[in-house]
């Protein structure tokens, strides 16, 4: 027995792959993610190197405003002296995290939800759906200022936290839609008629069904959830103590330095748009490996 | 008929919704930590008008009473008063509503049309040149990070080229002046809408384009497409008026369902070009702690959504004679 045939998950794994090979869109938005994953590593190098480099307090002594590119400062200085390049890359990990716990976080919910409304039916259906219709309509972004208004600042993870409460509903109505059909197939019945509990039907037969689903949708949630957070922080909402692209933004546009620096303006918003299309690009690819009508219809020409 | 009882069934669940993000926008303000009462009234007031303001908003009675108060409040529109501007809310409101309504249906409208129209070109070359230009363009504008695509066109358009004016919506010496006219002063207005119109346009046609594009191809496989070929009907014909009319209906649902991320843009934008509508105002009334008028801003454009999502479904089945309530 070979290794692909002893693992049947690295079997189906290597089969997607293989696939996702051939898309070039694959190609090119997993090659970005690579690149902004390594400069998230790379974050931890300059304040290292020397402690003006810190992305936050790092000043340097010998600069007191907004400097052009040079052999010190690669990518310039902000109106602090503080380094352009440290806070870039501090910027790749607060996006890296930002994005990926609101997608788990909403993608769990979304797929616990679904699976739920889709199995009970009935009145729990409607109740569930009816709130996701409610939830799905309104606007992350002006969600979390009105909150914010309430509550005053908010911190990074509550950001977080309410972006995913908010993001769930699109996912669960997929997820739902899913259970609905395999709710009629014969491999529940018979696990129904072997006494499984419904907890045990939802979370033993019908999510390892759903998952690759969900998979797929994390990669918009990610998406969304970045640009949700840079957008908060670019109007000045953000968290304080984190240096993310949109906080960037947010002191090139406030400090009024968006026409005398274009090295300050333009690599944050750059990387915020590029890592927002390597995870689109990677959603389409994705969609090709697990929606074979799609593959069918580009490989007829 | 049938139509009508569905507007209407759907209006009450509009009701409903609206009813519980009061109920919860109210809670939540109320059992936040911190003192309510110096939130709601403005602290540069006299104390003689800040107690009037308090019994009007009923915040010295218990919190079954005072939700009582608010959504009698509510419904008579009370919405009490700016702290920044020191006037009723609902005046503000009103004020900024048209610009909003004018920027946001003229772009939604605009890179809707576009989008269909590209996407439908897009389609008929598939796998060629054309095809993969327009993709990737739209792929690329659609994920473009606004605010900062706004700055870029600001700094490019109005401050290098000084094509258009940095930011607002009017020019003081223009309506200042008793003798322009009615299209001066239009003319005004579209050269400073220019600029928010285009970052709108270019952020949102891509995400139609690519719709257009998927349900084109799909429509072109259907039977009564093969009957038109089989009758000998122009390949154009056959393009414009067989299969584009039936593909675009995606596009107006996608409309309903992008609502959501397209206030979002509109906000932002605003915020960029200060133009003077709701989502700016909803922004700046958060920064400078103006509760009141952020209430309201936020209400409203809660409002506006559910509205515009019944107003697009039933769109679709006035445009899909499929469709039947």
């Amino acid at each position: 027995m070979t290794a692909r045939e002893r693992f049947p998950l690295l079997n189906s794994f290597l089969e997607g792959w293989s696939i996702f090979k051939q898309s070039l869109l694959g190609r090119i938005g997993l090659a970005l993610l690579i690149l902004f994953a390594l400069m998230a590593v790379c974050s931890y190098i300059p304040p290292w190197i020397d402690p003006m480099y810190n992305p936050m307090t790092g000043v340097d002594p010998d600069i007191t405003c907004c400097t052009p590119p040079s052999l010190r400062h690669w990518l310039g200085t902000d109106f602090m002296g503080r380094d352009i390049l440290s806070q870039l890359l501090a910027g790749a990990r607060v996006a890296f995290m930002v994005g990926i716990s609101a997608a788990v976080m909403s993608i769990v919910l979304g797929v616990a939800i679904g699976m739920t409304a889709g199995y009970m039916g009935r009145f729990i259906d409607t109740l569930l759906m009816r709130l996701a219709d409610m939830i799905m309509v309104m606007p992350t972004l002006l969600v979390v200022l009105i909150l914010a208004a309430i509550f005053g600042q908010l911190n990074i993870w509550t950001i977080v936290l309410i972006i995913a409460l908010f993001r769930w509903p699109g996912v669960s109505r997929i997820i739902r839609g899913q259970t609905l059909s395999l709710k009629q197939r014969p491999f529940i019945e018979a696990a129904k008629v072997a006494g499984a509990s419904h907890f045990r039907i939802i979370f033993q037969h019908i999510m390892p069904n759903v998952l690759p689903l969900a998979f797929l949708f994390m990669t918009f949630r990610v998406t969304a959830a970045i640009i949700t957070e840079a957008a908060l922080a670019f109007l000045g909402f953000g968290d304080p103590g984190t240096v993310s692209w949109g906080m960037m933004l947010q002191w090139v546009w406030k400090t009024g330095h968006m026409f005398k620096a274009p090295y300050w303006l333009l690599p944050p918003g750059m990387c915020i748009s590029l890592i927002t299309l390597s995870f689109y690009m990677l959603g389409r690819a994705m969609d090709e490996v697990l929606d074979p009508r799609l593959r069918k219809e580009d490989q007829t020409d | 008929m049938e139509l009508r009882k569905y507007i209407g069934r759907r209006l009450v669940q509009v009701l409903i919704i609206f009813f519980v993000i009061l109920t919860v926008l109210f809670l939540l303000f109320r059992l936040a930590p911190g003192d309510p009462v110096s939130r709601m009234v403005d602290p540069d007031m006299t104390p003689e008008d800040a107690q009037r303001l308090k019994v009007e908003l009923g915040l010295d009675k218990p919190l079954g009473v005072q939700y009582l108060i608010y959504l009698k409040n509510f419904f008579t529109g009370h919405f009490g008063f700016s702290f920044h501007y020191g006037e009723p809310v609902v005046k503000i409101i009103w004020n900024r509503l048209p610009n909003t309504v004018l920027l946001f249906t003229t772009s939604i409208i605009l890179s809707a049309l576009v989008g269909v129209f590209l996407g439908k070109i897009a389609s008929w070359h598939k796998g060629k040149k054309t095809d993969s230009i327009l993709t990737i363009g739209a792929l690329v504008t659609h994920t473009l990070f606004l605010p900062w695509l706004a700055l870029i066109l600001i700094w490019v358009f109005s401050y290098k080229f000084s094509w258009f004016p940095i930011t607002g919506m009017v020019s003081e010496d223009v309506w200042l002046d008793p003798d322009s006219g009615f299209i001066a002063k239009s003319l005004d207005v579209m050269h400073h809408m220019v600029l928010p119109l285009f970052t709108l346009f270019l952020i949102h046609f891509g995400a139609y384009l690519l719709i257009m594009r998927s349900s084109m191809l799909e429509t072109l496989k259907e039977d009564y497409i093969l009957t038109a070929r089989a009758k000998g009907l122009e390949e154009k014909v056959i393009r414009d008026r067989h299969a584009a009319p039936n593909a675009a209906l995606p596009v107006v649902t996608s409309v309903g369902l992008s609502l959501a991320f397209s206030i979002n843009g509109g906000a932002l934008t605003e915020t960029v070009f200060t133009w003077p509508g709701i989502g700016r105002e909803l922004v700046f009334s958060v920064s400078q702690n103006d509760y009141p008028l952020a209430q309201a801003s936020f209400l409203l454009i809660a409002a506006v959504v559910l509205v515009s999502n019944v107003v697009v479904d039933v769109l679709y089945a006035y445009l899909d004679p499929r469709i039947r309530y």
